[in-house]
């Protein structure tokens, strides 16, 4: 198939005075409207020591500000029938709010306030109670998590230690406990200002009234000093980086974790499609070899995220009852090495592209989830008109691309494998489920 | 211009949200038909709903339901199970089989240009799959690895457990993927008996939403699937669970051991009821402000009241048969007791005392603003089309429901928390160190201590 054409969005962007940058999407289809407000800042922003501060700081967004009661922003937007929320990323904070049209006004007076105004909400109460949280948090996705130790391990040892993307966005439990009311402040005044934020409305609204709405809440907000950048050096790894960590798990599992262009380089999305190609659906390479035929996996993934300083290729196996982790292993390095030697058939390429532009099509279908890549596009490259155009980029990656992706980031003395064994010997599944799990060679039909 | 800060503002004028207009058809195979028009993206989605659910499983079969389900497109009189994938994959598409406890379902997503092939593979899938042994086999192997590997999940192993507790000795009582012994066992031939007695056009849906014509549709639906008429579907087999104040017992606590765990996870749950029942629409009101929003009085109280929790949540989980009301969360494990002793206080006093006018009105218009939000997308019009088949409600259900969320009241609020909540005869489950566990929630009910194992490997249910 040819190349898609350019998805319709009906854009315009914007800048006020105070540096906020502004993009408004059209959409009539519903009666809602879709506020997305991306701040510059994550836990790449932070310094070993304080760690999981960009994110603890995410939640205190929502504990109020100065003309918005504790726990009321939420009540607020609940009540009318608006589903919120914030999420913090590596390289961004992000705050989402999807309300019925007519509701416009509260989100812009809910985000503005807090955007503005948040100092006086800030007191030692609120901290001490979204620092529990947190920390449940973390317990409930990293520490109380089958293998949830890994994630973070893997980027230890994939990045040097003052490299940004080195701790986890979470934080060590250690720096929620130490988080103080006073660098809560201090990261407002640095962080939280409209010159570095980007603001996205899409739906049902009228561009020109929308936008003397923004002025009218955003305006006066002053505009704050310029955001001190982030540098992060990052030399070759130079040789493999191995760890084993026992967990209270069944299954063994294995992460192996490559460097990648930024997002939005042209090799990075060479990298996403080879994520495609190699575990992307049921005839995918992996899945085919690893799951079906030999059976020695149970399940395997491919990732690859858009993170701007630079990426993570990630393939992540859990090994069958019996079947030996290392086999697993082998069998993943040996498919990796073949990238780089011979190109990818087109019929595999084509197979990824399509399931990448249906799952791109999907994406599209959500306000908020649209809006989210309309201020993605713009934080990072200043071009919201970029959306229409991703699809596209599949297509421009030739099998030769492929394999110079390959050659230049997955050789095994750039990678980073972690293995999760189970902690307690007994719980390994016995003798009999490995003469199960392994050796099956009939044919599929 | 200058705005005041100081209060929310007003809103501007509503415009009203209609619910999309899509086409019901029963053709002369029995086989039913919604399709309703969604053309902003070039996807289709199209899904068939069989009368093939758990709950059908046989006594001593469970997984049997899922099983079949997930052998359903793993080989056809025309393609093997790799050559199936490889043909809706190339298009960019996916073929999903599966069931739940009330229905079996297949379904493909997929460029709206290439919606023909979908809907043939699905014809073809549905009406000639042949069952390879090697690929039965295949499954059981990943199926039992699957086991394995959930009795290390905390938080699974809460849900297995509260499951086995108060639906003992009826079909719900075992999880949908089947016990390690039922899975061992289940042989091919109960798979193709299961075959034929559920998956029969008479009860069957195609649910086909996106950019495609509705008119058109249904006659490319009766060339793939014929017009020949099929043996009736099966009825639905009656669910009984006992609650737990009627085995003579009131409140229990189940505690299973993981030793050194970071975290406990709790569940507190009893039977709730059918999706029929005609409380259904009261009782979505009533737990939505208990615990089924983020403002909700269980969220509030644990979350941001104590911080012992990063999010609690209760549910009555809609299915044909009378599906659990639960309550969840991961709690730090030192406020365990805590934490169950504030839920169940919770639901006495929604049971005891009139909800606030504020936060009556409040949860009603966060339901209806929140519909159109729910409505989105191609998958959520399917998904709502569903719940029209699955549960045999009429066309214009949802024209009418915003009018029935509104017009439930304070009144009817708690008399359906009385009669449907019970937390004198709750079953209270927490998965974390047993000996911790034990000592804190001890005055609730008598204790019951079981490893993970024995959770893993219950008794067979009949």
């Amino acid at each position: 198939m040819s190349s898609p054409t350019p998805v319709d969005l009906a854009l315009e962007r914007h800048t006020l005075a105070n540096g906020l940058r502004v993009v408004l999407h059209r959409d009539r289809r519903l009666p809602l409207v879709a506020i997305n407000l991306w701040y510059h800042v994550g836990s790449k922003n932070e310094r070993p020591g304080r760690t999981g501060f960009a994110h603890l700081f995410e939640h205190m967004l929502f504990q109020g500000s100065q003309n918005v009661g504790t726990n009321e922003h939420f009540r607020y937007l609940q009540q009318v029938g608006g589903v919120a929320n914030g999420s913090t990323w590596y390289d961004r904070t992000n705050y989402y709010a999807t309300l019925p049209a007519h509701h416009l006004d509260l989100g812009l007076w809910l985000e503005s306030d807090r955007m503005g105004f948040l100092l006086p909400a800030i007191t030692s109460e609120n901290l001490e109670n979204q620092r529990f949280v947190v920390m449940n948090e973390r317990r409930q996705r990293v520490d109380n998590q089958p293998y949830g130790r890994a994630g973070e391990r893997l980027y230890e040892l994939l990045y040097p230690a003052d490299h940004p993307y080195h701790w986890p966005v979470i934080g060590y439990m250690e720096d929620i406990a130490a988080a103080t009311l006073e660098e809560v402040r201090d990261f407002f005044r640095t962080y939280y200002v409209p010159n570095n934020a980007v603001l996205t409305l899409a739906g049902d609204l009228e561009p020109a009234a929308a936008l003397r709405r923004i002025e009218d809440w955003f305006g006066e907000i002053p505009r704050g000093p310029e955001v001190p950048p982030v540098t992060a050096p990052l030399p070759p790894l130079g040789g493999e980086r191995r760890d084993v960590l026992p967990d209270d798990v069944r299954l063994p599992r294995v992460y192996f974790g490559f460097r990648a262009p930024a997002y939005g380089e042209p090799l990075w999305y060479a990298a996403d499609l080879l994520a495609a190609v190699l575990a992307g659906g049921k005839s995918s390479l992996f899945y085919r070899d690893l799951v079906y035929q030999r059976q020695i996996a149970q399940d395997i993934g491919a990732y690859v995220g858009p993170s701007e300083a630079a990426a993570t290729f990630t393939v992540i196996s859990s090994a069958r009852p019996g079947a030996d982790i290392e086999v697993l292993e082998t069998a993943i390095s040996e498919h990796l090495e073949q990238v780089a030697l011979a190109p990818l058939p087109e019929a595999e390429l084509e197979r990824a592209r399509n399931k990448v532009l249906t799952d791109f099509y999907g994406a599209l279908q959500k306000l908020d989830d649209r809006a989210d890549l309309l201020s993605q596009a713009t934080t990072f490259f200043d071009d919201p008109g970029l959306v229409a155009r991703e699809a596209e980029r599949y297509w421009q990656v030739t099998a030769q691309d492929v394999m110079d992706y390959a050659a230049a980031y997955l050789a095994p003395s750039e990678r980073v494998r972690v293995a999760v064994v189970p902690r307690d010997p007994e719980a390994a599944p016995g003798p009999a489920a490995l003469s199960e799990g392994v050796a099956v060679t009939e044919s599929a039909r | 211009m200058a705005v005041d800060r100081s209060g929310p503002p007003p809103p501007g004028e509503v415009r009203p949200f209609r619910f999309p207009g899509f086409t019901r058809r029963r053709l002369a195979s029995g086989l039913t038909v919604f399709a309703a028009r969604l053309p902003e993206v070039p996807l289709v989605s199209l899904e068939l709903v069989a009368t093939a659910g758990g709950q059908f499983d046989p006594p001593g079969q469970p997984g049997l339901a899922t099983l079949a389900a997930s052998l359903l497109d793993e080989g056809t009189a025309a393609q093997s199970s790799m050559e199936i994938a490889v043909h809706i994959e190339r298009l960019g598409g996916y073929l999903a089989t599966g069931a739940d406890w009330d229905v079996g379902y297949l379904s493909t997503g997929l460029l709206s240009r290439h919606h023909a092939a979908g809907l043939a593979l699905l014809a073809e899938v549905m009406s000639s799959p042949t069952f390879p042994e090697w690929e039965l086999e295949r499954l059981r192997r990943q199926r039992l690895a699957e086991l394995v590997r959930r009795d290390h999940d905390p938080s699974a192993l809460a849900d297995e457990r509260l499951t086995q507790v108060i639906y003992e000795g009826t079909v719900y009582a075992h999880s949908l993927l089947g016990t390690r012994e039922s899975v061992e066992q289940l042989t091919r031939d109960q798979i193709v008996a299961f075959y034929g007695r559920h998956y029969t056009l008479a009860g069957t849906t195609l649910i086909a939403v996106g950019d495609l014509d509705p008119e058109s549709f249904a006659a490319e639906v009766e060339a793939a699937f014929g017009s020949a008429p099929g043996v009736p579907a099966p009825a639905l087999p009656a669910i009984h669970p006992r609650r737990a104040g009627q085995n003579g017992g009131g409140r229990t606590v189940h505690v299973i051991d993981r030793p050194g765990a970071a975290q406990a996870e709790l569940r507190l749950g009893h039977p709730g009821v059918e999706r029929s029942h005609p409380d259904y629409i009261p009782l979505l009101v009533m737990n939505t402000l208990l615990g089924g929003k983020f403002t909700s009085r269980i969220n509030l109280n644990l979350r941001e009241r104590h911080g012992y929790t990063y999010g609690a949540s209760s549910r009555f989980v809609t299915r044909q048969g009378p599906g659990p009301f639960l309550v969840g969360a991961a709690v730090a494990t030192e406020s365990t007791g805590a934490a169950a002793r504030e839920v169940l206080a919770e639901l006495r006093r929604i049971r005891e005392e009139l909800v606030e006018p504020a936060e009556l009105a409040e949860t009603r218009t966060y339901l209806t603003g929140v519909f159109p939000y729910t409505a989105q997308t191609i998958d959520d019009i399917a998904k709502r089309l569903e719940t029209l088949a699955v549960f045999e409600l009429p066309d214009d259900y949802f024209d009418g429901y915003l009018d029935r969320l509104n017009a439930v009241t304070r009144e009817q609020v708690r008399e359906v928390a009385e009669r449907h909540l019970d937390p004198e005869c709750i079953a209270v489950v927490a998965v974390g160190p047993a000996e911790d566990l034990a000592r804190q929630l001890e005055d609730l009910g008598p204790v019951e201590i079981k490893s993970r194992t024995a959770v893993a490997a219950p008794a067979v249910a009949v």
